[in-house]
């Protein structure tokens, strides 16, 4: 069935016709804008995201704030040390809360001490937005600093000493989301794309009668499934390729690059299968996207019971952290990939042809 | 007669989108979903396991097992713990990527993933002390600092708007090209508080934060999300995704095996038929917007804002639907339309409180709606005014097309394209309303130019975007004129082009003032004077009279060059597009020059 010439070339050219229906309508030219336009928009937001809770990443002026109450000494000292923030004593509190509503200083912490000893501080801050929230992680750093100088100073105390906590010292904020958010995504779509394809693929056959045209062709439905199956399952990788090489010539290492190439034709293999399974069973077409997309959504769900969700085992693998639980997984999809088309394969061998 | 039809054609249209979700379908979607409900909710409860196990983390193989920092690694699922030595590490035999040995050292192997998992350890020693803090007998001196934060409104500062920049307008003639949001709202001078906290019944995502104290340690000190309001907006989008794959598909089924011939033939008009197909979804739409409102205490002005970009994603999804030529087409035109309004609408809308140029998006108006803030008429308009006329553009294009030899034919796209404008032509007066009608297009793809070109060096941004700015006028003011010509609408004489060209240069001009009208009731803030009458040269009314009407000349005068050209042909109007449009940037840079 799989051996004769004539089959293999019967079957290459309805792959290439299916590979040329895609470039003539520049679908594929869309389909990658759309991914860049995904990845793009993802990493703007995070980046705008990481710089609004980290201040330290965009360049600011010092914020002035009042220092007020009892016991501002260690309050005080500890904005000394600080950077970015630049406290002033104010003996009675009328002025220093007259100062903030005259908006010559962003907040008053007005600090005293209470019956436990505890050093209790009053923020009083403005309700205006972005800049509150800018406010507030500044705050926060300077307060848990006053924290950590006062339970040193009540150690004795304390039945566990806390761990010291080493210098900070300048990482990439964004490394973690290359490699968890970025990276997968940017594997996935493909195969997602991919599937979606095939999903409309089949349907529009069924759907324009013109299915029944190629059976007049010498091969099987089978060989015509196999076919657009195959080559679009071929497409994934091919993409999940120049997505890899574009990462590491914009300086992102990725290690096991075969190993995510192979991947992703094997989840391509799955998803694509799944859709050709759901676009011959599903009446039209609306419902079979509308069952893709379902069952895609699901498979991600549902791949979390996993020891690794296929996005981690992809982090792994790309950030070089890989584990044998992550290359039994790795074989565990290569051999569903496999089975997935087989199984198809023999799904459609036994299906009434004219059913369709 | 006509409405009735309208509804009869939207009944069936709504009978037979149920009529076609058959048993198994429904059944495969509620297993699905209950699967997903049932892992999802208990999976990600735990933020998912992304990162689990991401770094490596070397200890010393000597270490006890109660060693503080094997509990560290232990506590946190991002961390894989490695037996080795600080030796080994150092020389590289190991796979950690950071080394802990005790209280001072904590070493990165020098890699970026080296000091990623140092930063990363760093955290969590301070997550994994806070927890032990938690466990102290003595709270006291375990949290030896409380905190109370209180949000407070403060008085609008005297001096305004030190917060906002000075954003340009869209019009690219008059002014320079320098659009662009301003500098963030600085700590102590944003230019507008956020006004009467209308506070959401939902937890953490209100939209001002009224006077409300809350308590804790340092570390439990929360800062206020402030992009409540818009997540919340962004709401309003996401089902518009869903519904217009689901529209598409039933417009493009009509044109598969003739099928949209029966409707054809019957007395309904074409209007009519696209009404009624369209009218279930719309409607569809608006409920769902509507219950939104309601769950996220909205108001009527959150289903007003959402409107105009319901509308824009039918129409765009309807005009995609009569070009696309095969189903996969249709996927991903969908897809792109998802995408692009999605962040059209989206990106803006981020800028609310920054600059009044967020108004371009009427998402703008939603979150503005959420926060509690009034909205002026001029705003409402000025921000979905072109989506309203965006939207009415698309619908009556497509309708053009919806016509047997469009819909059955395999034509190519630009053929189409053409046919679609040309169904708009009714003789001379048509020029020059269409090109009024394609000024809001010419706005939106500037402004996207402006955004896309943002982060480009500005030597290359700049003249990119002059030429790409008068382009896009170009094209605007000569296409359906090309059209026209082509279909025979007119006839291909010098005489006639020149007619064309003054009427189509003409009414782009009036369009562009009638944006600029809009833009200075809508956004007093924005310097609109020096809009429309270019920089205050000079005070010599007669002057001002003429630099107000020079752009009329070369609007008019590019415009007679394409339409001459595409009096001759398809090549010699491409030819001829080419030299209006640098002609016209030419003009621009000339004013950008004598202004600066």
């Amino acid at each position: 069935m799989l051996g004769s010439e004539a089959t293999w070339s019967a079957k290459w050219a309805i792959a290439r016709r299916e590979l040329a229906s895609l470039r003539t309508e520049k679908t594929i030219v869309l389909a990658i804008v759309i991914q860049v336009f995904i990845a793009a928009f993802s990493s703007f937001l995070v980046v705008g995201l990481v710089s609004l809770y980290d201040p330290t990443s965009v360049e600011g002026g010092e914020l002035v704030v009042a220092v007020t109450g009892d016991d501002p000494e260690a309050l005080l000292a500890a904005a000394a040390e600080r950077d970015g923030i630049d406290a002033r004593w104010a003996s009675d509190r009328s002025s220093a809360y007259s100062a903030f509503e005259e908006r010559r200083v962003a907040a008053v912490l007005d600090a005293s001490r209470d019956a436990d000893g505890r050093l209790a501080v009053r923020v009083t801050a403005p309700d205006e937005g972005i800049g509150t929230t800018l406010l507030i992680v500044e705050l926060r750093g300077l307060l848990e600093d006053v924290e950590r100088t006062e339970r040193a100073s009540s150690v004795d105390r304390l039945e566990t000493v806390p761990l010291a906590v080493p210098a900070d010292a300048g990482a990439s904020p964004y490394f973690g989301f290359t490699y968890t958010v970025l990276l997968p995504l940017l594997l996935f779509l493909p195969v997602f794309i991919s599937g979606s394809i095939v999903v409309d693929s089949l349907t529009e056959e069924r759907q324009r009668g013109t299915l029944e045209l190629l059976r007049v062709a010498p091969l099987s439905l089978a060989d015509v499934v196999d076919a657009k199956l195959v080559s679009m399952a071929a497409l994934a990788p091919v993409q999940a390729i120049a997505w890899l090489v574009l990462l590491v010539l914009n300086g992102t290492a990725v290690a096991n690059v075969p190993a995510l190439v192979i991947l992703v034709a094997a989840l391509a293999l799955i998803v694509v299968g799944a859709g050709v399974a759901i676009a011959l069973v599903a009446p039209d077409r609306r419902q079979a996207q509308l069952l893709f997309s379902g069952t895609v959504i699901g498979i991600l769900v549902v791949a979390s019971v996993l020891p690794e969700h296929p996005a981690n085992t992809v982090a792994k693998l790309a950030v070089g952290s890989a584990t044998s639980v992550t290359w039994l997984l790795f074989a565990g999809y290569c051999l569903l990939g496999a089975a997935t088309f087989f199984g198809v394969r023999w799904g459609v061998a036994r299906l009434e042809a004219e059913s369709l | 007669m006509r409405l009735r039809r309208i509804g009869r054609i939207a009944r069936w249209e709504v009978t037979k989108g149920a009529g076609t979700l058959d048993r198994k379908t429904v059944f495969a979607l509620v297993v699905l979903a209950l699967l997903v409900g049932v892992v999802g909710v208990s999976a990600f409860d735990d933020g998912g396991g992304l990162e689990d196990g991401i770094y490596v983390v070397g200890v010393d193989a000597e270490s006890a097992e109660g060693d503080p920092y094997r509990q560290v690694v232990a506590a946190s699922p991002e961390f894989r713990l490695e037996e080795t030595t600080i030796t080994a590490f150092r020389l590289g035999e190991s796979d950690a990527d950071v080394f802990v040995g005790g209280p001072r050292l904590l070493e990165s192997d020098g890699s970026t993933k080296g000091d990623a998992a140092y930063a990363a350890f760093r955290d969590a020693i301070e997550r994994y002390n806070y927890e032990s803090m938690l466990a102290e007998p003595d709270e006291a001196a375990a949290f030896p600092v409380t905190v109370s934060v209180q949000y407070q409104e403060r008085a609008p500062a005297s001096a305004d708007g030190s917060g906002s920049g000075d954003a340009s307008s869209g019009g690219f003639d008059g002014s320079g090209a320098e659009g662009g949001a301003g500098s963030g709202g600085a700590p102590d001078g944003a230019s507008s508080g956020s006004g009467e906290g209308g506070g959401l019944g939902i937890p953490d995502v209100g939209g001002g934060l009224g006077e409300r104290i809350e308590a804790g340690t340092p570390s439990a000190l929360s800062p206020p999300f402030p992009f409540g309001p818009l997540i919340l907006a962004f709401l309003f989008v996401v089902p518009m995704n869903f519904v217009i794959q689901a529209y598409g598909s039933t417009i493009l089924d009509e044109r598969i095996k003739r099928r949209g011939e029966l409707l054809l033939v019957s007395p309904a008009s074409r209007y009519e038929i696209v009404a009624g197909k369209t009218l279930p979804y719309l409607l569809g739409l608006v409920a769902i917007v509507v219950v939104l409102a309601v769950a996220l205490e909205g108001g009527v002005l959150s289903v007003l804002g959402a409107l105009p970009i319901a509308l824009v994603f039918l129409a765009a999804t309807f005009v995609g639907a009569m070009l696309a030529r095969s189903f996969k087409e249709l996927t991903f035109v969908t897809v792109a339309i998802s995408v692009f309004m999605t962040t059209y609408t989206f990106v803006p809308a981020i800028f609310t409180e920054v600059t009044a140029i967020a108004l371009i998006s009427p998402l703008t108006i939603v979150v503005m709606d959420l926060q509690g803030e009034s909205v002026t008429l001029g705003q409402y308009l000025f921000s979905t005014g072109p989506f309203y006329l965006v939207a009415a553009v698309l619908f009556l294009l497509g309708i053009g097309l919806y016509r047997e030899e469009d819909m059955f034919a395999q034509k190519a796209i630009p053929a189409k394209v053409v046919d679609a404008l040309v169904s708009r032509l009714h003789g001379y007066r048509s020029v020059p309303l269409l090109s009024i009608l394609f000024v809001p297009f010419v706005f939106v793809g500037q402004l996207l130019a402006v955004a896309l070109l943002f982060p480009a060096p500005e030597a290359l941004a700049l003249p990119l975007l002059l030429v790409f700015a008068a382009a896009i006028e170009e094209l605007a003011k000569s296409i359906h004129v090309y059209a026209g010509i082509a279909r025979s609408r007119f006839d291909a004489s010098l005489r006639t082009a020149l007619v064309l060209g003054v009427l189509s240069g003409g009414g782009f001009f009036v369009g562009e003032k009638l944006t600029h009208a809009v833009q200075f009731v809508g956004l007093p803030d924005l310097p609109a004077g020096q809009v429309v009458f270019g920089q205050a040269l000079t005070s010599d009314p007669l002057l001002v009279l003429a630099l107000f009407l020079v752009p009329l000349v070369v609007h008019a005068t590019t415009a007679t060059i394409s339409a001459i050209g595409a009096s001759y042909g398809r090549t010699q109007y491409a030819a001829a597009f080419v030299l209006a449009t640098l002609l016209h940037a030419g003009y621009n840079l000339g004013v950008i020059l004598l202004v600066v």
